[in-house]
């Protein structure tokens, strides 16, 4: 039993059940467990405040009487207080209860089971049986939620990244956006040592994600630009029937042909382009754009040359 | 899993939430209630201890919360201040907005009133949260997209699979290698750790699969080793495609160092020296060597302009 959470679940119902606003002295004198000095009693409140704030509960700060200069007091309004998502059915109970089932296992367990408790203590049945799906979230380090939460309250962070040569150097970051693509969780945020913006996969961070307690330290630009919405270069390649299914997966177009289909993907990177054509031997052959098909030969001969 | 300790902060949240889940879960056994806050019986019999010596400035019998649990079933009464829900958090929205997200783009058997619901609810969140952290798997089911990251990173993936000749649902380690499409069904040909061997399993057959990889080494350790084809691989060039097609760590990847590498499948090793655009070189087995040399040579003579030119004759 801790006297603390005792003392916080106090002053939470005091301060919500009071019309007007409590001034420190009353608080002290009235609710249990203020003890102590004066001094000892003051700083107790202090961070007291700021352990609700933490939990989401915004105490109102407020004088009785606008009029004169009364000493300042305290208050919780019920309705920033309490759960408000407008009207909700038991469909909608049953969607965000299985939203929140995603998280069994992962990083933000506690916080989906924390969710779901409120939802459930709304008094609604939730009543969709019928849908069978089991969503399942794959983030399960502890990086996943300090970013999180270093976004919500806008938080400097810095980490370890393991760079495309292989070299590991720190980086000081205002963090974006966390995007979910493809089974990979990808950070979109502001370098300042690069002054510019970037994307990192969360799984090539190395070590911890180091989060700077002060909050506020930026503002998230309107629009970000997520690396995916720019126009991408295309290529054409002809896949062996049958073959090629990742290709197959984000062609723009298919023409299918006899032995060969002719397709038509999208792509970010050279480099990758080129390992996965090269990955699927014979079955994948690179027609555009000529460059990647000269890159292509040339890497088969290097290879050649070096198996020979 | 059941939390053990918790800390005074966390004790606060919880019993703050505890106060309106009881009040419309009146008479609720002790256990069920610690199932779904997540938590020991310990802990939450400690919450309703302490919630208990809670109430109203004056805390005589008339303003306390009135709680009854020693039959192991608890009723509250006389907690009208606490008796609100309380507005989700931050994270608790992040947490319910992925979910959302998840269930409008992780699976194609979403009837449209289902999408069209689950986009109410996840614009109601959003409207607190903003759109900063999202989840836009663009139409790849997360299934599919994970065996791809299982292939090139040759890590093992769990399955639950379900065959239909012995009609059970069995949970598999694979090891997978290749995508294969036969007739109007997806196949993914993998290393299966239980028989032990290469099998192929039907993508719609999959009932569930885990949420990560399992690194190479873990996925490994409990196959046979005559199933796999030992070779020594030289490293010309490292960078960190290398390091995560072998699943290496930074700094197992030195320029002109040795490395055995060994696979379940001759094909997984060609395909992986291949798809190094020459980053890498097998040393032995000889035989190896000799493979990717007739793989390169078949592919190549495919690029001589006459094959190029009669496939694309014979487009229909």
């Amino acid at each position: 039993m801790s006297r603390k959470s005792e003392r916080l679940v106090n002053l939470t119902i005091a301060l919500l059940a009071t019309k007007r606003f409590l001034t420190k002295a009353e608080i002290f004198r009235t609710v249990d467990g203020y003890e102590g000095t004066p001094e000892a009693m003051e700083r107790m409140f202090e961070r007291d405040k700021d352990d609700l704030r933490g939990l989401g509960i915004s105490i109102e700060l407020g004088t009785f009487d606008p009029l004169f200069e009364d000493e300042a007091g305290y208050r919780i309004t019920s309705s920033s207080y309490r759960l408000d998502l407008g009207p909700l059915d038991g469909g909608d109970i049953a969607l965000l209860s299985l939203a929140a089932s995603a998280w069994s296992g992962a990083a933000l367990e506690e916080e989906s089971t924390s969710a779901l408790v409120k939802l459930e203590s709304i008094g609604i049945d939730s009543d969709l049986e019928s849908l069978a799906l089991s969503p399942r979230i794959g983030a399960t380090d502890s990086r996943f939620t300090a970013i999180t939460e270093a976004i919500m309250n806008c938080a400097s962070i810095s980490f370890d990244y393991i760079s495309s040569d292989l070299s590991v150097r720190k980086r000081q970051l205002h963090p974006y956006a966390l995007r979910g693509r493809s089974g990979s969780w990808f950070l979109i945020a502001y370098d300042l040592d690069k002054s510019d913006q970037r994307t990192f996969r969360l799984d090539r961070i190395s070590g911890d994600v180091l989060v700077s307690k002060k909050g506020g330290a930026f503002t998230i630009p309107d629009s970000i630009n997520e690396g995916v919405s720019e126009i991408k270069p295309v290529s054409t390649l002809l896949l062996r029937k049958g073959r090629g299914h990742q290709f197959r997966a984000i062609a723009t177009s298919i023409v299918i042909g006899d032995e060969w289909d002719t397709v038509d993907v999208p792509y970010f990177s050279e480099q990758w382009l080129l390992s996965l054509i090269l990955w699927h031997r014979d079955d994948v052959l690179v027609l555009e754009p000529a460059a990647v098909q000269i890159r292509v030969r040339e890497a088969l001969n290097d290879m050649r040359e070096l198996h020979g | 899993m059941a939390k053990k300790v918790s800390t005074p902060i966390e004790q606060t949240s919880r019993l703050l939430n505890l106060v309106p889940f009881l009040l419309t879960h009146q008479g609720i056994d002790v256990e069920t209630l610690a199932k779904h806050f997540g938590v020991t019986k310990g802990i939450i019999l400690d919450d309703l201890n302490t919630l208990w010596m809670c109430g109203l400035p004056g805390y005589t019998p008339l303003e306390l919360i009135d709680l009854e649990f020693d039959s192991g079933y608890v009723t509250i009464r006389n907690a009208d201040p606490l008796a609100h829900v309380r507005s989700l958090v931050g994270s608790e929205m992040v947490a319910l907005a992925l979910g959302l997200d998840l269930l409008a783009t992780g699976s194609s058997d979403v009837s449209p009133e289902i999408l069209e619901r689950i986009k109410k609810l996840s614009d109601l969140i959003r409207v607190k949260i903003g759109g900063q952290i999202s989840i836009t798997d663009s139409g790849q089911s997360e299934k599919r997209a994970l065996i791809e990251r299982a292939i090139t990173e040759r890590s093992s993936v769990e399955i639950d699979y379900f065959s239909p000749h012995t009609d059970e649902v069995k949970r598999r380690t694979i090891t997978p290698f290749d995508f294969i499409r036969e007739e109007s069904f997806e196949y993914v040909q993998a290393f299966c750790e239980l028989a032990e061997g290469v099998r192929t399993f039907r993508m719609d057959r999959i009932v569930d699969i885990s949420k990560e990889l399992i690194p190479r080494s873990q996925g490994q350790s409990q196959v046979g080793s005559q199933e796999r084809i030992k070779s020594s691989v030289r490293i010309i060039r490292g960078d960190r495609s290398t390091a995560e097609s072998l699943g290496l760590s930074p700094e197992e990847v030195r320029v002109e160092g040795s490395l055995s590498l060994s696979a379940f499948s001759e094909d997984w090793l060609i395909r992986t020296l291949l798809a190094s655009r020459g980053d890498l070189v097998i040393d032995t087995p000889e035989q190896l060597r000799r493979r990717i040399v007739q793989s390169i040579d078949s592919t190549l003579a495919l690029y001589e302009e006459g094959a190029i030119a009669l496939a694309l004759s014979k487009r229909k």
